[in-house]
């Protein structure tokens, strides 16, 4: 229906255009998440509990009328200390059509990266699988882990979709 | 300057199946020995809308069938032809394929060429079937014999005269400009007579532009404005005629120039120029050069709503003899004919009083109207009376998700207000009575808005009726049964989501009255019973609930062959069984006493389908049965999927909502009330029957805040015949919630079918209680 679409941009121009990222923390690592996928970010409420729903899932909360499911990624990656006060940090995301709200440790700012600042991520075996990491970035002294959010929230190890793809 | 059509085509596809219903339930209505001059042209407007807007979208598949079906609607219409039953059938086969065209269109489903063929060639051969001799006037005609009275009478005086000049002005379609379009129209025109090109759009334009062509002829003016109108759309082209040429033709078509509406210009755009009168943007293209036709475009989907609803069918009718086919398309297509914008303010007598004294000396054409007026026309006025279920006041076309939003805003404010009422009262006395007063008063406001917010996604279940007289048709002539359908209620409102799932649930009670219902005629005869059956459709609002009833006045339920055919299954059945507990057995799976399948039902699938469906829904479904009277299945629903009359019970720290319509009643338990079986499953006595105990905070993996069952409470719920204790801690209130849905971003929840926002702003999930009951009988199973 849109009346217009642009065309696919070259490369070498894609690599130059920055985007805009979100940086969290959890535990000691830093990640980074496409902005455009945050919708807001929230102090953290109590939610309702899922009855036998995994332990990373803390529930539902009422998102100005939407039911939205709420996922601890500190319990789910065994990051962090798991504890909440009126400080943590809820990310609401907009990700496959959904809202999922994530507790991460904090949020630390937006930075800009374009592609020639992602690296690819060497294989390395830890709680976060590969597939889910699009590269890292660094600035200054910082790494951070680009992840897929959109991926990783909607695969079947999150248990948050009925029918969740790969 | 292309402006990209496809953002119109889901109003295109909308109103097209508006159209093809519309067209539907009037052949069904049709009387054949006797048609209405009126249905006949309403049913000719709705394939003329289609073909119309078809064209202008570019699906000349559709525009060509229709074009078609049209040809040979004209001639009824015209009383060229007459009616005949056959006639009726190709036009419903004819209106199912278009449906297929249309869908195909949408992406759903594809078009079987050698169908459209046949149906084509079937429409041609009634078209071609020049032997029938034209038949009488058309029952309802005026009785007045002015002889310009109607409007095909107008035409055939047209025809009489001589040879007439016609200014022919149009704006080609893009489309149709760069086909071939052009080229054959001109054809035709010179084949009909003499044509003169008056000027014609520059040679780059490609013959997209402003055409003006003269004509003179002896053709009737509809012969070729027909042509001209495939090739320009949406009445961006006019027929004038030039008097001044051959002066005698001044009866019928003199009124285009010299009627007060006729704008003043006598070329180019003027004829837009009226439209400011319905949509201020339409004057935009009037502006416009060569392209200005396309303009409207946009506007088309904002003002076809409104010219729909009048449609000639609101406030047209007292007109209806006239329906001089402008007017019909005109108030189909919105916008072009300028020359009767005037009458599109919505109070047609005043138009008509107003015009009368005007025109009735300068035209005969129009002087239907007066003559109307004046006539005996009673009989007229009382079919204009007669509600079309198409006609009605006007509405906007607005999108689904609007209206949830609105609801879910809504909802919000509710909670808000409540919230803030909450807080007042804690306040007590120390609360300024003003406030007081203004949150009671926001209280009463808020309810009110919520009220109305929700009624918009009401709709009257005539959206389900109008399709069963055409299943009823088509299968009772499959059976060789004769059925008369009765509607009743049909204004009957409810929700919007409901009415589209009731739809096929009542197809198939509908399917089975008709097959194992109502007996074959000598049946029927031999029963004393008339040869014609009844079904009767009927819907109506009790207590909270809406209820549909599908009757049939025939053979009615045998209860031994059912229990027969139970025991056959190995079914647990018993000749002690309550009557409505045997006829229940038909909505077993796989059940059927249909001694032979056939097509139409008798292989045991559907009624099993439609108790799931209804439940499903959080209805019901009774069945009442006379051996040898008839049958009668009364589905219960809610009014809305949206709301739920529920009760909130609390467990450990959290609040569940139990929809109140499955609990019978809760109790407290006593010491000893509770037993175990095998030491796995718990029962409790109830009123001297053992239901089984569900533990909620156990089911759950929650913290009960007892210890013991005699301190917290028994909830005896009852889901589709299955009971069952629930066993929780405290009973909090009854509450009206709103059902939000879990899955939207989460998955499903075994036993847990949404969720809520209660008055503090927490989420309650609702239970599922069928899943708990389906849990409590597993459990007695395991044990046993």
């Amino acid at each position: 229906m849109e009346p217009m679409t642009y065309g696919g941009t070259a490369a070498s121009e894609e690599e130059m255009v920055a985007n805009e990222f979100l940086t969290f923390t959890l535990g000691s690592e830093e990640y980074a998440i496409d902005i455009l996928k945050v919708q807001e970010i929230r102090g953290y409420e109590q939610p309702t509990l899922i009855a036998n729903a995994p332990a990373f899932i803390k529930g539902v909360i009422n998102l100005r009328g939407i039911i939205v499911p709420i996922v601890d990624l500190r319990i789910k990656f065994k990051l962090g200390k798991i504890e909440y006060t009126p400080f943590t940090v809820v990310i609401i995301l907009n990700v496959a059509r959904r809202v999922i709200g994530v507790v991460v440790d904090s949020v630390s700012d937006v930075i800009s990266l374009n592609q020639s600042q992602i690296r690819p991520a060497p294989d390395f075996s830890g709680t976060f699988d590969t597939k889910y990491i699009l590269g890292l970035a660094s600035q200054d002294t910082r790494m951070m882990i680009v992840t897929d959010i959109e991926r990783l929230m909607t695969s079947a190890d999150m248990e948050l979709i009925d029918a969740a793809a790969e | 300057m292309a402006i990209d059509m496809s953002q119109f085509y889901q109003v295109f596809f909308e109103e097209s199946a508006e159209h093809l219903a519309a067209m539907e339930a009037l052949l069904l209505d049709l009387d054949i020995e006797n048609p209405d001059s009126e249905q006949l042209n309403a049913i000719f407007r709705a394939a003329h809308s289609i073909k119309g807007s078809a064209g202008t979208f570019g699906f000349t598949d559709l525009s060509a069938t229709t074009h078609i079906l049209e040809n040979l609607l004209d001639r009824i219409r015209k009383q060229e032809l007459g009616l005949r039953a056959d006639m009726v059938d190709a036009f419903l086969e004819a209106g199912d394929v278009l449906r297929e065209m249309l869908e195909a269109h949408q992406g759903r489903g594809k078009v079987d060429q050698e169908v459209v063929d046949a149906i084509c060639t079937r429409l041609r051969q009634l078209s071609a079937d020049e032997s029938v001799a034209p038949v009488a006037p058309v029952a309802t005609q005026a009785p007045t014999p002015v002889p310009s009275a109607a409007p095909h009478v107008a035409s055939y005086a047209s025809e009489l005269v001589g040879k007439r000049a016609f200014n022919i002005e149009f704006v080609p379609t893009e489309i149709s400009a760069k086909g071939d379009g052009i080229p054959n129209l001109l054809d035709e025109l010179r084949s009909m007579g003499e044509l003169d090109v008056l000027s014609q759009p520059d040679a780059d334009a490609r013959n997209v532009g402003f055409w003006q062509l003269r004509l003179i002829t002896d053709v009737a003016q509809e012969k070729f404005s027909e042509q001209i109108d495939f090739i320009a759309d949406n009445g961006a082209w006019r027929v004038s005629e030039d008097k001044s040429v051959t002066g005698n033709g001044s009866s019928a078509f003199g009124f285009f120039d010299e009627s007060p509406g006729a704008p003043e210009e006598d070329r180019g755009y003027g004829f837009f120029a009226p439209l400011d009168a319905a949509s201020e943007n339409a004057s935009l293209a009037a502006d416009d050069a060569s392209y200005g036709f396309f303009e409207p475009l946009p506007v088309k989907a904002e003002t076809t709503d409104m010219a729909e609803e009048g449609d000639g069918y609101g406030f047209f009718a007292p007109l209806q003899p006239q329906p001089v086919e402008p007017a019909a398309v005109m108030a189909e297509e919105g916008d072009g004919y300028g020359f009767f914008a005037p009458i599109a303010p919505p109070s047609p007598a005043i138009v008509a009083i107003e015009e009368k004294p005007v025109v009735a000396p300068l035209v005969p054409a129009p002087a239907t109207m007066p003559a109307e007026k004046a006539a005996p026309a009673p009989a007229r006025a009382s079919k204009a009376a007669s509600p079309t279920p198409a006609a009605g006041d006007s509405s906007i076309r607005v999108g689904i998700e609007k209206v949830d939003q609105l609801i879910n805003l809504v909802g919000e404010l509710v909670i808000t207000q409540a919230m803030l009422l909450q807080t007042a009262e804690r306040m007590q006395e120390s609360a300024p009575e003003r406030l007081i007063n203004g949150l009671a008063q926001l209280e009463r406001n808020t309810r009110d808005l919520q009220e109305s917010v929700m009624s918009i996604r009401m709709m009257p279940i005539s959206f389900v009726f109008s399709r069963f007289p055409r299943v009823v048709r088509d299968l009772s002539g499959k059976l060789g049964k004769q059925v008369e359908l009765k509607t009743t209620g049909e204004t009957t409102e409810l929700d919007k989501s409901l009415i589209e799932r009731i739809a096929d649930p009542l197809t198939h009670l509908i399917r089975n009255s008709l097959d194992h219902g109502i007996e074959l005629p000598d049946k029927r005869v031999a029963a004393g019973k008339s040869p014609v059956g009844t079904i009767t459709l009927k819907a109506y609002h009790q207590g909270g609930n809406i209820v549909i009833e599908v009757g049939d006045d025939g053979a009615g339920l045998p209860r031994d062959k059912i229990l027969a055919k139970a025991r056959e299954r190995g079914l647990p059945v018993s000749d002690q069984m309550t009557d409505s507990e045997v006829f229940n057995l038909i909505f077993e799976a796989g059940f059927s006493t249909a001694d032979q399948v056939t097509d139409v039902s008798g292989r045991g699938v559907g009624m099993d389908v439609v108790r799931r469906n209804i439940s499903a829904m959080g209805g019901r479904v009774e069945i009442e049965s006379v051996l040898g009277i008839g049958t009668r299945m009364t589905v219960r629903l809610p009014l809305t999927l949206a709301i739920l009359d529920g009760m909130s019970v609390a467990v450990g720290d959290q609040t569940y909502i139990l929809p109140l319509s499955y609990v019978i009643e809760s109790l407290q338990p006593q010491q000893g009330d509770i037993k175990s079986l095998s030491n796995q499953a718990r029962v409790i006595q109830v009123r001297g029957e053992y239901l089984p105990v569900v533990v909620l905070h156990e089911a759950f993996g929650l913290k009960s805040s007892w210890t013991d069952f005699t301190q917290g409470i028994m909830v005896v719920i009852d889901a589709d015949g299955t009971k069952a204790a629930l066993f929780v801690d405290a009973l909090v209130g009854q509450h009206q919630v709103v059902i939000k849905s879990l899955e939207a971003n989460y998955r499903r929840v075994v036993g847990v079918s949404g969720a809520t926002i209660m008055g503090d702003g927490h989420v309650a999930l609702i239970l599922d209680v069928s899943a708990i009951a389906g849990m409590a009988k597993s459990n007695m199973q395991k044990a046993g």
